[in-house]
């Protein structure tokens, strides 16, 4: 471990895996306080408590595979699964709801598999389609603090009192009074706002600036708009960091704006609501470059992104428009990571001197390798 | 538009592009380019390994006990009795005997220990003004007799790179100036001081290959040298040629693509697409073999690294032990870590320091602490892909780092494990600190070993079903006289293939070898002018 390494390179770059997952935290950090500001501190509450799950199921998992605990933790990976997982699921939910939810993300989707770099899946979106199936009902109501219905007391998400109704829904055996779930309403009634009616509207930002509005006014709808550009400005710093490579999140917002410009009818049947709103109105951003971009589950080769990016972008609007569920991101993505071995096998690039990617056993020669500086 | 340009257009398939895939690491060539190229330092002892190049094996041609002269002969080749080794300068032979050679792990070889007399007296050897009134063969064999082998790091032997250019038609001639590798500045150093001596030597290089065209390629962020090279070229055929820096430009296969936009075919070689690769070095001591009369007996080495005070290039003489270099640059005990031969990428680590300096050591390292940290723990493969994106061959090393792990043979062979040029770019920038190569070696070694046994198991099989054959012809012979002729050897044989053992194969392949081996000693003879009669095998 001290020593210095025995084969060659022996120069090498600082860049380590531990600091790449740091900055996919990070990229997180923009739609994660957008979406605090809106919706309340359920939000963070939910990243923080997923952390601290995913952590202790983290190093449970690598004490049963008898690894080294503290080397393995530092790799961030699930740090970054828990962010994910957490920013998905919908604020409010009691607290036996993420702890099973990132159980099996960590223990099912990772672990099982051989842990980091082995799982097929894609573990976040497992953990959330797990609860998904298992409690549709709560996973499909978004609680925001009921100050938001008042009409008297300023909408205040991120007040004092917002912040105990959090608590107290995530920890029901906080508050010393039975609650009266009717208390809580369903704020939005729906993981992202992309219900046949909101699709069929027009931008909220805009209207909100065409009609003088504060565009950053809580009580406005421009949250999720405002949400998604978080994610997208996230997405952009990790670009430019080159965590991810430009091909999916090109490849899934390409198509679901080619897919959703072609069903689009102004004025016709709602349903399939505007381009802008399936790029903007939804958790597409938060999709094509954090979910979408996992490089352990997701297709290998330059082309093989392409056209995983593309499948993804297709189930992703089919779901939406045609599907039965409201969040179409953990099912596209999950659709997209069962065909990636199949993508990485067919579409690689072409290797010098050969006239393809794919070599039969008669292409064995390599000829005089190891030639530097011949 | 420039003549080489022109040809190298006319070359093309495509327009031309810099490689795919590459890295940009710091070089750190700065600092041993500040001196000059230092004179060649005589050590008290040389060590002079017998087996320079590879798995050939070579004999000594003096005993212990002998005086010899400057650039006598002191060791020819096992099989083809040529000259590959000569007395760097004059001493007397202390012993033929195992000394470590340079190595990963402690390894001893069989040298020739040479104590010096300190008068440097040299063997009568001829000059030549004009190298153009030979013929390629008499250049072929000058440069065969100087013990030249390729001085970039391939070890291959620089007369069988230009004699199989007799067969195949030579386009193009390229001078490798690249050094691509970190540190290294061998070349750069050599071009700086003695360019017109490369280019002199490229032109009989030419002349030697038959080459239509000869370009020197050089990287363009080596200003001094492309001055030199520049002043020196006014009168010369040879075109100069500046590609960007980039790492492994400088590898034969990139390199080609990088000036041709062609490709050599997987499992071929470059002469098979008509261009032949020369590295700079060689270059120069071919012009020190053919016009001064000078066989190889030192090369240009750069001492690089943290740990030395005043690193620069040496003409260092071969079988210089290495420590004695480092001890000339001011060798720091304390922050010296390992030593490196070769370039940071694609080096060895030395097992120990007491070793000589071999006809391809083109860098010694001293590494400190700062620049070259302790082996970090290897983290799990995330797949991200860094690697695919920097590797020149276009591979896929994450895929193949997953098939090496498990073993999976058939589909490295369909990744193309076999083209992997081993240049290390993959695990320079992976983040998970995988020693990718090393698995890759081991995989191909193994995948070796396997085709190995395939062959012997498969001729073992033929043998036994050819016995098999006999055995039983000659019983049905036994019994039934009229039959015998009835039975073909075919019907038992294996169907897949024709037998590898069959007599009548074996009797003529023995006849045509009896007929080669016999031009050949004829030619030899005749070439030698009946001196040396010491034939082939």
């Amino acid at each position: 471990m001290t020593s210095s390494p025995q084969s060659p390179p022996f120069q090498r770059t600082r860049r380590s895996t531990n600091n790449i997952m740091l900055q996919v935290v990070a990229g997180c950090i923009p739609g994660i306080s957008i979406a605090t500001w809106y919706f309340g501190y359920g939000v963070l509450l939910n990243v923080l408590l997923s952390i601290v799950f995913a952590l202790c199921f983290e190093a449970l998992a690598i004490s049963l595979r008898s690894r080294h605990i503290q080397t393995t933790l530092a790799d961030n990976s699930a740090l970054v699964t828990a962010v994910l997982f957490g920013l998905t699921i919908p604020p409010g939910l009691p607290w036996w709801l993420l702890f099973l939810g990132i159980g099996f993300a960590i223990l099912i989707a990772k672990h099982i598999y051989g842990g980091l770099g082995q799982n097929p899946f894609n573990p976040a979106m497992c953990g959330y389609l797990f609860l998904l199936l298992s409690f549709p009902s709560a996973m499909t109501s978004w609680h925001i603090p009921n100050d938001a219905l008042s009409s008297v007391q300023e909408f205040a998400p991120t007040s004092l009192s917002g912040l105990q109704q959090s608590l107290h829904l995530t920890f029901p055996f906080l508050s010393h009074n039975t609650l009266n779930p009717i208390e809580f309403v369903d704020g939005l009634a729906m993981a992202t706002p992309l219900i046949e009616s909101k699709m069929a509207g027009t931008s909220k930002l805009l209207t909100a600036w065409q009609t003088d509005q504060s565009l950053f006014a809580r009580s406005s709808e421009t949250a999720w708009e405002l949400v998604n550009i978080g994610y997208f400005l996230g997405g952009a710093f990790l670009l430019f960091q080159r965590v991810i490579s430009w091909h999916i999140p090109v490849a899934i917002i390409t198509t679901v704006m080619t897919i959703s410009i072609l069903f689009y009818s102004p004025g016709g049947y709602a349903i399939y609501g505007t381009p802008y709103l399936h790029l903007f109105g939804s958790a597409t951003m938060i999709g094509a470059f954090f979910i979408a971009t996992d490089p352990v589950s997701a297709a290998t080769t330059n082309k093989g992104k392409l056209v995983y990016g593309v499948i993804i972008g297709l189930s992703i609007y089919g779901v939406r428009a045609w599907g039965s569920y409201l969040d179409s991101i953990a099912i596209a993505v999950l659709l997209g990571n069962f065909l990636a071995p199949l993508l990485d096998h067919f579409l690689r690039p072409r290797i010098y001197g050969h006239k393809k990617g794919v070599l039969g056993p008669s292409d064995m020669g390599g000829g005089s390798n190891k030639v530097i500086d011949s | 538009m420039r003549f080489a340009e022109k040809i190298i257009e006319s070359l093309c398939v495509s327009t031309r592009q810099p490689i795919p895939g590459g890295i940009k690491p710091p070089d750190y060539k700065q600092e041993t380019l500040r001196s000059r190229l230092m004179p060649t330092p005589i050590p008290e002892e040389l060590i002079l390994p017998l087996a320079q190049h590879g798995n050939s094996r070579s004999r000594p041609l003096v005993k212990p006990g002998d005086k010899v002269l400057k650039y006598q002969a002191i060791a020819c080749s096992d099989v083809t009795g040529i000259v590959d080794l000569h007395a760097p300068t004059s001493g007397i032979v202390l012993a033929i005997e195992n000394f470590p050679i340079p190595s990963p792990v402690d390894k001893e070889s069989k040298c020739i220990l040479l104590k010096k007399d300190g008068l440097d007296a040299e063997i009568d050897h001829n000059t030549l003004a004009n190298y153009r009134s030979l013929s390629y063969l008499e250049l072929i064999k000058l440069i065969e007799q100087a013990g030249i082998f390729g001085l970039g790091g391939a070890e291959y032997p620089s007369r069988l790179k230009l004699k199989s250019g007799k067969n195949k038609k030579i386009k193009l001639l390229i001078i490798n100036a690249v050094e691509c590798e970190p540190y290294i500045t061998a070349d750069e150093a050599l071009l700086r001081e003695k360019a017109q001596f490369v280019v002199q030597g490229a032109e009989i290089l030419q002349a030697a290959c038959m080459a239509e065209h000869c370009v020197i390629v050089i990287e363009s962020n080596k200003a001094d040298a492309i001055k030199a090279l520049e002043q020196t070229q006014l009168n010369s055929s040879i075109e100069l040629f500046k590609i960007a820096a980039k790492y492994p430009t400088g590898s034969e296969k990139q390199l080609i693509q990088a000036v041709t936009s062609k490709e050599v075919p997987s499992g071929k070689y470059p002469t098979d697409i008509g261009i032949l690769m020369h590295n700079a070095g060689t270059a120069y001591a071919v012009y020190q073999a053919v016009i001064e009369g000078k066989p190889c007996i030192s090369r240009i080495t750069t001492l690089a690294g943290g740990s030395l005070k005043t690193p620069k290039n040496f003409e260092a003489l071969i079988g210089t032990p290495i420590d004695y270099l480092l001890n000339l640059c001011g060798l720091n005990q304390q922050t010296h870590t390992m030593t490196l031969m070769g370039g940071p990428l694609m080096g060895v680590k030395l097992a120990r320091t007491d070793v000589p300096i071999l006809k391809t050591t083109n860098c010694i390292i001293a590494a400190s602490e700062d620049k070259f940290p302790p082996a970090s723990i290897e983290l799990a493969c995330i797949r991200c892909g860094f690697c695919a994106d920097v590797c020149p061959a276009s591979l896929l090393p994450q895929q193949l780092y997953l098939y090496a792990k498990c073993q999976n043979f058939s589909e490295l062979i369909s990744h193309g494990l076999n083209d992997c040029i081993e240049c290390g770019a993959c695990a320079y920038v992976c983040p998970s600190n995988i020693p990718l190569i090393q698995y890759y070696r081991a995989s191909k070694d193994e995948l070796a070993s396997q085709l190995e046994n395939k062959i012997s198991s498969e001729q073992w099989k033929q043998r036994f079903q050819h016995h098999q054959y006999r055995v039983k012809k000659d019983k049905e012979a036994r019994r039934d006289p009229k039959r015998r002729e009835t039975i073909k050897p075919t019907e038992l044989t294996l169907k897949i293939s024709p037998p590898i053992f069959s007599r009548e194969a074996a009797k003529k392949e023995i006849a045509a070898a009896v007929v080669r081996v016999r031009k050949r000693k004829a030619q030899f003879i005749a070439s030698s002018g009946g001196e040396n009669t010491e034939t082939d095998k």
